[in-house]
């Protein structure tokens, strides 16, 4: 594996770390990793990244920090993809934006998902104050 | 990872790095086929002019012309050998490790029955006539080949046969649900058209002496064959109700009505037994084939072993008659058989049968042909009989050859072969029948595309026993023909892929403007870069390295 | 000059300054590529079936010929079929190509260095095509440059392997095949499995079937297509054909390069390459550039040149900087070796109605990442058929401009390799980009301008344009006389050192 493309990341070792500034993107070429976003002091596991996917693609559309920790789950293989390789590329063919595009309609996809899962569980609490999770968070997803 | 390493040490070596080009030749190879048929028949170069139509801009009909004259320069039978041959070439077709071997017999008798339709007269060699005449004894398909060679160089040909027919075993011994008489009659034509003159009911030898036809003609063939059927020397074989086999087939195939009874018994494992046995069932009798070694060592061919299993014939092997007992009237009441033992393996690999001892038993039978083998019947050829033993077939007697299975037991494409090279000897002519100095070409299977072979279709076993005379099977349609003939690799000889000429980044590959199948592209040595390229793109091997 | 006959990969020579010319006059006056790309009244015609702008659309159920099943015929289907699914057009896309990419050796490659470039990487990634292992042969980190005057290694700063080496075939003659999958047959299975029929047919004859493209194979077969994609690189005679059949096309002027591949083992190769390519620029004439680069079991050498030939190849491998990194001294006996056509020019109008010339049989990056420029053809094309229509003029101002693009970049191009060249004649200036480069890999912190600028040329990561103008900055060029001054100020003293280094 030392001789593939990308760079190696062991288990449990961040690939991109939340508050960070980034320049780049990402493309898993091997293994898994978990997006882990904290708040208010708690991790929380909100996606699962596989061989193919693409992340960390804010830092390419605006210059802010990562938004979460991608964390390699197993041994994974990575390869980055710089911001002005990208840019210069999109200048020329916008239909590249797509894949991104792609990304994020997934992201927002799964979020949405995500939210009426959290809006059901709410109201089972409310109506039902003693199940459900106490601090209303998926449970299943919890660190 | 597995590979051998260098170590440092291994090659502290002062000389230079030395560029080694890797260039082609073009350099026809030698088609297995055409190897393992006997009568040397260029298969792969008649079919290219049909394969190959769209490169030459032929029209079928010119292509099929063209691939039919190549077909009869070596034997003028196509539709007869078509459909009766074990054709042994396909057993060394390139192809079989693919996706089985080309149907060579299939493409022959479709090429074949089209030249009949169409009324095809076979080519001459020679227009001009010669004096000398030539005398053949035998019409069967050694002297017909003979005949026909000597007529197409000018000869005057006469043929004699104590038959009333020509064709020999192919007419009196190979049944017509496998060959139709017409196809045989049509074919025989048209050696008589070139001219050669048939005289039929002629026994040489005794109606006619050898000095006699010696004294006639300048050249003199004989292709006897085997006509007496060999007995067994076991009790009750002399009487009714025993035949050999190419009697038995003889008298059925003229048409005479032969009473079996219930039970037919074969002995035998050859053609000839076959033909019995199916014959015997299309009489309406039960058969039963008896054969000494096991059934994977019956030298029949595959298909007729198959034909006879789907007509009901049953086979016992490892089995030989003792006796065969007849009641007081002389009739015919069954066999005493020996059960044999596989015994030990000869030089030739093939099993000599022990007979295990008090292991007999009775078999009930109203009727017995035993078709072990036949020989020569030299009466009144006495003195040409020493050169059948002869292995060159012209020593005593510088002007009288001899071919066919009369110099051994065979099958009618190495008859037909003898005939030709008899005449081609006599003629002084280097063999056209072997490539003997050709390599067998290195053809890259995996560069052709894959595709099913062609499959004969075949009458069912029912109707087949309800007319005795028909067909077994039938000829392939023009469209299985185009595309039988399509899966042909033409092993070792160019057939216009172009690939050479593509990818050759050096341009040392020209059209021809003559090119044709065999060789589309000149090539220029001196443009070649030597990168090998070429070799290993050309797929039937014509191009090897140098 | 060259021995070369054969019309389609005669590489007609175009001088250098001729071309540095065409680049000044196009760089000075951009209204002068309306005139020799494709004239815009040549367009003109078009207009009478302006009004009915559905025929040069693809339609549902329309054939798509691809002549070629190399890098740019198959991402072109890919891309073609994908987009053409979300837009909901069902349409067939055949790939002719009589290539078998499982053959070992030439029968089976498409014959090149097999370095697909950093970014082409990182865009096939985003892309979503992703390289398995079986393929890349090796990731590339670094590059060792050498110079009669010594070597230096030329590290990313990312610890992070982003050239991948591949094969484009099924590995050299005689390799055993089992753990290799080749370049071009990932692609092309990509293609399939994107929906695009392979037929393993050899295209012998183009011609027009009333103004719809129709090609004839070797074996007879004949079509006619609605959409005809030459994707056949230089590295064939059809281009040469399709010059003759009477559509207005010429062939992209070529020139015979070299490559061969070295059985090291895969432990020697770890050993004495690991993870770089070696490039050379060495005084040697007609040669212009040269690289190893290290696969699993097998090195690969290229070299790139004036009509490279035997003797070339055989200067070259003896030459003592190359022999110094082969165990033992002294390459073994090649095991593969192949003479392929480079191009070197672009068509002038790489496009007519209905048909579309991508790849190297279009344009090709000069030199380096061809792969790369097919990607962006292949791409361009098929958002040109796809979003705008097959006529000559939507080729002409959706598709062209990305070929221009790399055209125009390739006139730039010969400028920094004409800098190479004349780095290569003149011992002093040698010394000098050594002398910097060794100084910025030692120093920490370093800012890297002149490893940054060999790093770009040699893996052709970016345009020769970004290059050019970092080499015209006034600190690169302030940092280069000194080095100039300071490497050649202490040559007397230095000299027998260097040239005693193997
Ligand atoms: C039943 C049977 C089935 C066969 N099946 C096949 C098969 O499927 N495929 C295959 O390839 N081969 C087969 N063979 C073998 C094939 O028929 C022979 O190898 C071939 O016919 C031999 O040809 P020939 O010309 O040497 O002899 P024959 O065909 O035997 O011809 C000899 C001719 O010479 C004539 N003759 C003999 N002596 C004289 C004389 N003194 N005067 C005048 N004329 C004379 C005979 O009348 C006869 O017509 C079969 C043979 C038999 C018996
Ligand atoms: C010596 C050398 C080294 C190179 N090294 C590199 C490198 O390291 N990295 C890099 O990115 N680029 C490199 N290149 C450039 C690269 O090889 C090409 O730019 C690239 O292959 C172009 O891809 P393509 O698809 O246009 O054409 P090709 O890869 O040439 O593919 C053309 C395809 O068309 C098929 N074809 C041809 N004729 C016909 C026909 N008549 N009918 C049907 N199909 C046909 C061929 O079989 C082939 O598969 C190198 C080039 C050379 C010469
Ligand atoms: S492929 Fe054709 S030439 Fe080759 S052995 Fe078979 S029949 Fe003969
Ligand atoms: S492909 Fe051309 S250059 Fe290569 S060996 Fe064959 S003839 Fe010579
Ligand atoms: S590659 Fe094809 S065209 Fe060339 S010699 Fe071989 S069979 Fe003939």
């Amino acid at each position: 594996m030392s001789d593939l493309l990308g760079r190696n990341y062991q288990p449990g070792e961040d690939i991109v770390t939340e508050g960070e500034v980034g320049d780049c993107m990402y493309v898993i070429q091997q293994g898994s990793a978990e997006v882990i976003r904290t708040e208010d002091g708690v991790a929380t596991v909100v996606d699962t990244m596989v061989a193919g996917d693409l992340f960390g693609e804010m830092a390419i559309l605006e210059h802010t920090v990562r938004s979460s920790t991608v964390r390699a789950v197993d041994p994974v293989r990575a390869l980055t993809i710089d911001r002005k390789t990208f840019l210069r590329r999109i200048q020329e063919d916008p239909s590249l934006a797509l894949s991104i595009l792609d990304v994020m309609c997934r992201r927002v996809r799964n979020l949405d998902t995500t939210i009426a899962h959290l809006k059901h569980q709410l109201a089972e609490l409310s109506a039902n104050p003693e199940g459900g999770s106490p601090d209303g968070s998926p449970g299943e997803n919890a660190p | 990872m597995k590979s051998e390493e260098l170590t440092e040490t291994d090659r502290t070596d002062e000389a230079d790095f030395v560029f080694k080009p890797v260039r082609p030749v073009q350099s026809e190879g030698q088609a297995p086929c055409q190897l393992n048929c006997p009568c040397s028949t260029n298969i792969r170069d008649w079919i290219a002019p049909i394969a190959q139509r769209e490169h030459t801009g032929a029209s079928l009909r010119e292509a099929y012309e063209e691939a039919w004259t190549r077909i009869v320069d070596h034997n003028p039978f196509p539709a007869v050998m078509g459909r009766i041959c074990p054709h042994p070439c396909e057993s060394g077709c390139n192809r079989i490790g693919k996706d089985g071997n080309v149907s060579v017999s299939a493409l022959e008798r479709f090429l074949g029955d089209w030249a009949l339709e169409q009324k095809l007269r076979l080519p001459r060699l020679d227009r001009e006539s010669r004096d000398e005449s030539v005398a053949v004894v035998g019409a069967g398909p050694a002297g017909l080949s003979y005949a026909y060679q000597m007529a197409r160089r000018g000869y005057r040909v006469k043929v004699f046969d104590w038959h009333p027919e020509a064709g020999g075993m192919l007419r009196y011994g190979v049944p017509k649900y496998r060959l139709p008489r017409s196809v045989l009659d049509a074919e025989i034509a048209r050696i008589t058209e070139l001219g050669v003159e048939l005289c039929l009911g002629v026994r040489i030898g005794t109606d006619l002496s050898l000095e006699e036809l010696k004294a006639d003609h300048q050249l003199l063939f004989l292709g006897l064959g085997t006509q007496q059927g060999r007995l067994m020397n076991i009790p009750g074989e002399n009487g009714a109700s025993v035949w050999v086999g190419t009697d038995f087939l003889e008298r059925y195939n003229e048409g005479h009505a032969l009473s079996l009874g219930e039970h037919l018994v074969v002995i035998g494992g050859g053609n000839t037994a076959i033909d019995v046995a199916r014959t015997g069932r299309r009489s309406g009798a039960r058969v039963t084939v008896l054969y000494r070694r096991q059934l994977e060592e019956m030298p029949a061919i595959d298909s007729e072993i198959r034909h006879a299993r789907e007509e009901g014939v049953d086979f016992e092997d490892l089995a030989t008659p003792l006796e065969i007992s007849r009641d007081a009237s002389g009739a015919l009441r069954g066999l005493t058989v020996q059960r044999l033992h596989p015994g030990k393996q000869d030089d030739d690999g093939r099993h000599v049968p022990q007979a295990i001892p008090g292991d007999t038993y009775y078999l009930d039978a109203s009727a017995v042909v035993i078709a072990i083998s036949q020989v020569t019947d030299w009466t009144g050829l006495e003195d040409a009989e020493s050169m059948a033993g002869a292995e060159t077939t012209r020593q005593p007697d510088s002007r009288l050859t001899l071919g066919g299975d009369v110099l051994r037991l065979g099958i009618a494409s190495q008859a037909i072969a003898e005939g030709r090279k008899c005449a081609e000897q006599a003629r002084g002519e280097p063999p056209n029948s072997l490539l003997a100095d050709k390599t067998l070409p290195t053809v890259k299977v995996d560069h052709y595309a894959g595709a099913d072979s062609v499959n004969l279709t075949e009458a069912l076993p029912d109707e087949r026993l309800l007319s005795p005379d028909l067909e077994t099977s039938h000829t392939i349609s023009e469209n299985e023909f185009l595309a039988e003939v399509q899966r042909c690799l033409s092993c070792g000889s160019c057939l216009g892929c172009y690939q050479c000429w593509m990818y050759c980044n050096a341009g040392s590959f020209t059209p021809l403007e003559q090119g044709g199948p065999g060789q589309y592209f000149s090539f220029d040595s001196d443009l070649c870069e030597g990168c090998g390229k070429c070799i290993e793109l050309c797929p039937c091997g014509y191009l090897s390295p140098k | 000059m060259h021995d070369t006959k054969d019309a389609s990969t005669k590489p007609g020579e175009q001088g250098h300054e001729k071309v540095e010319e065409e680049a000044v006059r196009i760089l000075t006056d951009p209204g002068s590529w309306a005139k020799h790309g494709s004239g815009t009244d040549e367009e003109g015609p078009r207009s009478e079936t302006n009004g009915d702008s559905d025929n040069w659309k693809l339609q549902p159920g329309n054939r798509v010929a691809v002549i070629g099943g190399g890098p740019a015929g198959s991402l072109f289907s890919q891309f073609l079929l994908k987009t053409m699914a979300h837009l909901d057009i069902d349409i067939d896309v055949e790939i002719y190509e009589p290539r078998d990419f499982n053959f070992c050796g030439p029968a089976g490659c498409n014959h090149c260095g097999g370095v697909v470039s950093e970014s082409l990487i990182q865009i096939l990634g985003t892309e979503g095509v992703v390289l398995p292992e079986e393929v890349v042969q090796r990731g590339i980190d670094s590059y060792v440059m050498h110079m009669d005057v010594g070597s230096v290694r030329i590290e990313t700063p990312l610890q992070e392997k982003r050239i991948a080496a591949v094969y484009r075939g099924n590995g050299p003659r005689q390799s055993e095949p089992a753990s290799i999958a080749g370049f071009d047959h990932h692609l092309i299975s990509l293609a399939r499995s994107a929906g695009a029929k392979v037929r393993q047919q050899m295209v012998t004859e183009v011609d027009l079937d009333e103004g719809r493209p129709r090609i004839t194979c070797a074996d007879g077969h004949r079509q006619t297509y609605d959409l005809l994609v030459v994707a056949s690189g230089v590295n064939s005679a059809l281009l040469g054909l399709i010059e003759k059949s009477g559509l207005e096309f010429k062939a992209p002027t070529a020139v015979k390069s070299f490559v061969a591949e070295f059985k090291l083992g895969a432990a020697t190769i770890e050993r004495s390459f690991g993870t770089s390519m070696h490039v050379f620029l060495l005084d040697i004439p007609r040669l212009q550039f040269a690289a190893l680069i290290p696969k699993g079991e097998y090195l690969t050498l290229v070299m790139l040149g004036d009509d490279v030939d035997q003797e070339l190849v055989e200067s070259f491998l003896n030459a003592p900087e190359v022999r110094s990194c082969f165990p033992g001294n002294r390459p073994p006996d090649n095991a593969c070796q192949c003479f392929p056509r480079l191009n070197l020019s672009h068509v002038r109008r790489p496009f007519a109605d209905r048909v579309v010339f991508i790849g190297d049989s279009g344009v090709a990056r000069l030199y380096k990442d061809g792969i790369g420029s097919a990607y962006r053809t292949a791409k361009a094309a098929a958002n040109c058929v796809a979003l705008h229509g097959i006529s000559a003029r939507d080729f002409h101002y959706h598709y062209w401009p990305a070929c221009k693009k790399i055209a125009i970049d390739n006139l730039l191009g010969r400028c920094v390799f004409g800098f190479c060249h004349l780095l290569q004649k003149l011992r002093f200036a040698r010394r000098s980009v050594m002398r910097m480069t060794v100084i910025e890999q030692r120093t920490e912190g370093a800012i890297p301008h002149m490893s940054s600028v060999l790093w770009d040329v040699f893996t052709g990561s970016a345009p020769y344009r970004e290059v050019l103008f970092r080499t015209l900055h006034p600190f690169f060029l302030g940092r280069l006389i000194w080095n100039l001054l300071a490497a050649n100020a202490w040559k007397s003293g230095r000299r027998n050192r260097e040239l005693s280094t193997p």
